[in-house]
């Protein structure tokens, strides 16, 4: 059984906004069984799907440990958590990359030894290996690549065309009205916008290139139906048409519709606009918070998570199927969950794709976002 | 009837306030406190750093859309008030007087669908309303034209969740307060020859009033604080309060600008409990000297 | 003969299967006062709400103030209901609460102060008052403003339910003699529920003694009180004497055999025999405590009773005893003396007048 209890037509997913659904994941996971007798008592915190028993209760008894979960529900403020002190209480993280690799400056995480996981490096695929740059700080590494995915457009393709989906132009085509949804993810759904706006988000912005964002996401919300922070109502519209996109999703909203069988559904990157690459690929890593009670055990987790055998665990979940870097893995899915993962589009998304990061001026950006929020209604 | 006098002079009585002092100071001034003194400080990098400045609050009143936002929460929570109490005083006189037999029945629904998860009920509401849900699969059968009912992701969808959720607790606090009302009383007004509406009106509602006024500043203070009504079915595009500091403290990881907000909303909040507790304490120095 | 103001007929009440009202029928006569009396149960307040109009009749007329009752609301009919807890309104003030009738009526706010002080002064209330709340008044005062409600709008009927049930033994006597004279000045028709009988011989034209949902009697207190229609309403007040005998007819007369009681010629007029019994029911003797006294030595009487002293209570302006006489305690009440004819283990011959027995039935 998964933490999901309760609520079977509505899987909670790492992104919801539902902080009750995370408490109620917090008390789950305090009522898993904890052998009293286990000699290491670790705390984990992560994204839902790492949390699955599938994967911890065999890491617990082949480790003799104890691990007790702590859910993310948004990757900020998990970062935020561990870095006004609860990392004294935790030992490993699994968030999304950016926050990992912020772990090194703010000095709240560890560095691994690229040498110590030479054989990790040489299960992944060769865009994954070390030196990694997504992951290094200053020469150093903070953390190992878990899972991944692709934002673009995600469509429909009973009611659409992917040809329409080649750029984001339809989100502003009056054709279009009250029928865009826009994901309530904090800078995901920003991200593809200035992308689209001719601005990179991910380097520092002047007033001129926020001002291009603030008009391009006015222009948005004319056309937006709702702002969803919950997948699955994001999922919902997206099936029966009333939704013709997510905007700040991908393959992480899609992939679990198409493991129910509805292959009509898929994600796709736009193509390059005016020389400016229109995806963006998110990933998920690893990382062992600073002091760790036990710093072997940590990295058992870390290779644990990153091996074959857990990777295909890690990548279907019940509410999102994800990509994950294990070259090794991809022989342990089956055809039809290599489909379901559209792994033969992977690389062409990779390749139009920016890598996802912590944007400079992300601050300025949200509040630009709650703004126009404001003023649109 | 001769009442006891007590004064604070009174040191055992003092002391008998004690437990509850220590509990308000521990739970709820010491953490305004916190908040307060957290709102004049800064962030950077995704930290809170020992700034003590008034930035946030220079912020916080120069721009303009936090206040849109305030303004909004302010009146969709009078309008909820309103709305509850309006609703609730038939139903909670139905429930006593015209159902009287099912009275316990109808408690018992309620109190389940009171006791379900908000989430889970404000999720079956998304379903409801849809376009492609069963209210408008229900109204397409009977002959309407489809998707007749648009309300769903609309400021209307966010006013009806809201009103759903909250409606329990005016509809309870009126009926206890009904309850109590000596039913010799309405049949005195019916014998003077008031009809049915005059003898409420004359005497149910007036005596009424302290579950009338206790369910509308509950109704007030929690429709302040919702976020999950706009969110779900409000679809997120007119966000209110809760949404803004949520946002605050957890996307932006702006704690000083959270805490500010926060304050901000208390203090709408109070000064319109006050504003509610003038109104009543004038209505009732008006009646006593009518 | 004027037509009454309140004609019952064959009145029934069902709550589900419960019979709680029987064949009722009776006359109010307009300006009467009339007393609902029975123990609790037996239908007395029922029946008032009935009049009320707050409860429907299950089958039977009600004609009050010569149109029928059926299907008019409480809100309509030509009555005024003086509520056993009184039903003030706290949230308004006495003034308030005794113009409330003709304020519902949409009177000239003119003619509701006159109407209000007139009855302010009627109930001895002081004009302070008008603007006070009911929970400011003493309890004789609430009883006064409630009265003043009911009367504001000078009903034909009043109903009362026991309105005097919660007061003291002294309070109530002087509201008692209140309304008996508030009822002479206003001839309004009043019906008043009671258990307590003395209350209703007081005060009423005519007691109603129900039990069991029935009317058991319908008479003047005198009637009640003297020839009662059986043991029930014989017991109902005060002590009485209830002596098992045998009648039996004997010419017009009947003649009658009981163990304790010794007369000379056991003979008893038509008039001394209820109905019932009359009939060939199984009967009881009754001697009301007051109609036996001591015998002296020598002395003797139409009948006479012989027992002994168990024990005796003086009560001021008379003496109780209680003599057992073969197996039986006997109540006798003499009037008060200085000096005490009897003391407890005496043996005593009380003595009574053959005209002041009463057969009833048992």
């Amino acid at each position: 059984m998964t933490k999901s209890k309760g609520i079977p037509m509505f899987s909670p997913n790492r992104r919801t906004f539902l902080q009750g659904m995370g408490a109620a994941g917090l008390a789950g996971a305090g009522l898993m069984p904890r052998s009293a007798q286990a000699a290491t008592s670790m705390k984990f915190m992560c994204w839902e799907g790492y949390d699955s028993p599938d994967i911890i209760k065999p890491f617990e008894e082949a480790n003799d440990v104890s691990i007790s979960i702590d859910l993310i529900t948004d990757s900020p403020g998990g970062f935020a958590k561990l870095a006004a002190g609860a990392w004294r209480d935790f030992d490993v993280v699994a968030t999304d990359s950016p926050w990992v690799q912020r772990m090194g400056p703010a000095g709240i995480g560890e560095f691994l030894d690229d040498a110590e996981f030479a054989d990790v490096y040489e299960s992944f695929y060769p865009q994954f290996r070390a030196p990694f740059a997504p992951l290094d700080f200053d020469g150093k590494t903070t953390g190992l690549p878990t899972r991944w995915g692709w934002v673009g457009p995600t469509v429909n393709t009973k009611y659409d065309t992917l040809e329409n989906w080649r750029s984001y132009a339809p989100c502003f085509d009056p054709a279009y009205k009250d029928k865009i949804c826009v994901l309530d993810w904090g800078d995901w759904p920003i991200m593809p916008m200035a992308l689209y706006a001719g601005i990179d988000p991910y380097k520092e912005l002047d007033d001129a290139e926020l001002n291009e964002i603030r008009l391009v996401l006015r222009a948005l919300f004319k056309n937006t139906r709702a702002i969803v922070g919950d997948l699955s109502v994001a999922q919902k519209g997206l099936m029966d048409g009333s939704f013709r996109t997510l905007i700040g999703g991908g393959t992480y909203c899609t992939s679990a519709l198409r493991k129910d069988g509805q292959k009509e559904i898929m994600s796709i990157v736009p193509e390059p606009k005016d020389g400016l690459k229109q995806g963006i690929i998110w990933m998920e890593a690893g990382g062992i918070v600073k002091d760790p009670v036990d710093d072997a055990k940590a990295k058992a987790l870390l290779r644990d998570l990153t091996s074959p055998e857990v990777a295909v665990k890690l990548a279907w979940t019940e509410a999102t199927c994800n990509l994950v870097p294990s070259q090794k893995a991809e022989a342990l899915f089956t055809d039809e969950q290599k489909d379901v993962l559209q792994m033969d589009y992977m690389w062409e998304a990779w390749d139009k794709s920016h890598f996802h990061n912590v944007a400079p001026n992300i601050d300025q950006m949200l509040e630009i976002w709650s703004q126009e929020l404001a003023a649109a209604r | 009837m001769a009442e006891i006098q007590k004064t604070w002079r009174d040191g055992a009585l003092r002391l008998s306030t004690l437990p509850l002092l220590l509990l308000m100071g521990l739970f709820f001034v010491i953490p305004l406190i916190m908040t307060a003194l957290l709102s004049f400080q800064g962030t950077q990098y995704y930290r809170l750093v020992w700034t003590w400045d008034l930035k946030v609050w220079t912020d916080v009143f120069s721009q303009i859309h936090y206040w849109t936002i305030m303004w909004r929460t302010l009146m969709m929570a009078l309008v909820c008030t309103v709305l509850c109490t309006i609703l609730a005083i038939p139903i909670a006189y139905g429930m006593l007087h015209r159902l009287s037999r099912w009275s316990d029945h109808i408690t018992l629904l309620m109190v389940f669908a009171f006791l379900t998860d908000a989430v889970l009920k404000t999720f079956g509401w998304v379903l409801f309303l849809d376009r492609s849900g069963v209210l408008n699969g229900t109204l397409e059968a009977i002959g309407f034209p489809p998707a007749a009912v648009n309300v769903l992701f609309t400021p209307n969808a966010t006013m009806i969740g809201m009103v759903y959720n909250l409606l329990p607790y005016t509809i309870f606090t009126i009926a206890l307060s009904m309850a109590r009302i000596d039913g010799d009383l309405v049949l005195a007004a019916r014998d003077a020859g008031a009809s049915r509406l005059r003898a409420f009106i004359e005497v149910t509602l007036p005596l009424a009033k302290p579950g009338i006024w206790a369910g509308a500043v509950l109704v007030f203070v929690l429709s302040l604080g919702v976020f999950l009504e706009p969110k779900v079915m409000g679809g997120g595009t007119s966000p209110l309060a809760a949404e803004l500091i949520r946002q605050s403290f957890e996307t932006r990881v702006n704690w000083p600008l959270g805490a500010a907000l926060t304050l901000v909303l208390i203090v709408i909040g109070a000064a319109a409990l006050t504003v509610f507790g003038a109104v009543a304490l004038w209505q009732a120095r008006r009646v006593a000297h009518d | 003969m004027v037509s009454p103001i309140i004609k019952a007929t064959g009145i029934e009440k069902y709550y589900g299967t419960y019979r709680a009202l029987s064949d009722i029928s009776l006359e109010v006569a307009n300006g009467e006062f009339l007393a609902l009396v029975g123990p609790s149960g037996c239908g007395k307040t029922s029946l008032l709400k009935i009049l009320a109009g707050f409860e429907d009749l299950s089958a039977g007329s009600l004609v009050i103030d010569g149109k029928d009752m059926a299907g008019i609301p409480a809100s309509a009919r030509p009555t005024r209901m003086v509520f056993q807890k009184l039903a003030l309104f706290p949230h308004k003030t006495v003034a308030q609460n005794i113009g409330f009738p003709l304020h519902l009526a949409k009177r000239p706010k003119p003619e509701i102060d006159t109407a209000v002080r007139r009855m302010l002064e009627l109930m001895h209330l002081k004009e302070s008052y008008l603007n006070r709340y009911p929970h400011e008044l003493s309890g004789g005062e609430q009883q006064r403003v409630a009265l003043a409600r009911s009367m504001v709008s000078q009903p034909p009927v009043l109903l009362l339910d026991e309105p005097m049930s919660a007061l003291d033994a002294k309070l109530k006597k002087s509201l008692q003699a209140e309304l008996k004279h508030l009822h002479r000045h206003v001839g309004t028709s009043f019906v008043h529920v009671t258990h307590d009988l003395e209350e209703a011989m007081m005060l009423a034209d005519r007691i109603c003694v129900m039990r069991a949902g029935r009317i058991v009697q319908l008479g003047a207190p005198s009637e009640i009180y003297y020839r009662p229609a059986d043991a029930f309403v014989a017991g109902f007040i005060g002590d009485t004497n209830l002596l098992p005998a045998k009648i039996t007819r004997a010419g017009d007369g009947f003649r009658f055999a009981c163990e304790i009681l010794d007369c000379a010629e056991p003979l008893l007029s038509a008039d001394q025999v209820a109905p019932g019994v009359a009939a060939g029911s199984e009967a009881a003797l009754m001697i009301r405590p007051e109609m036996l006294r001591l015998l002296a030595q020598g002395e003797n009487a139409e009948c006479t009773i012989v027992g002994t002293v168990n024990e005796y209570f003086i009560r001021g302006a008379s003496i109780q005893y209680r003599i057992a006489a073969a197996g039986t305690e006997i109540v006798m009440d003499i009037p008060g003396t200085s000096t005490l004819p009897a003391k407890q283990g005496d043996a005593v011959r009380l003595g009574l007048a053959l005209g002041d027995l009463f057969a009833v039935e048992t």
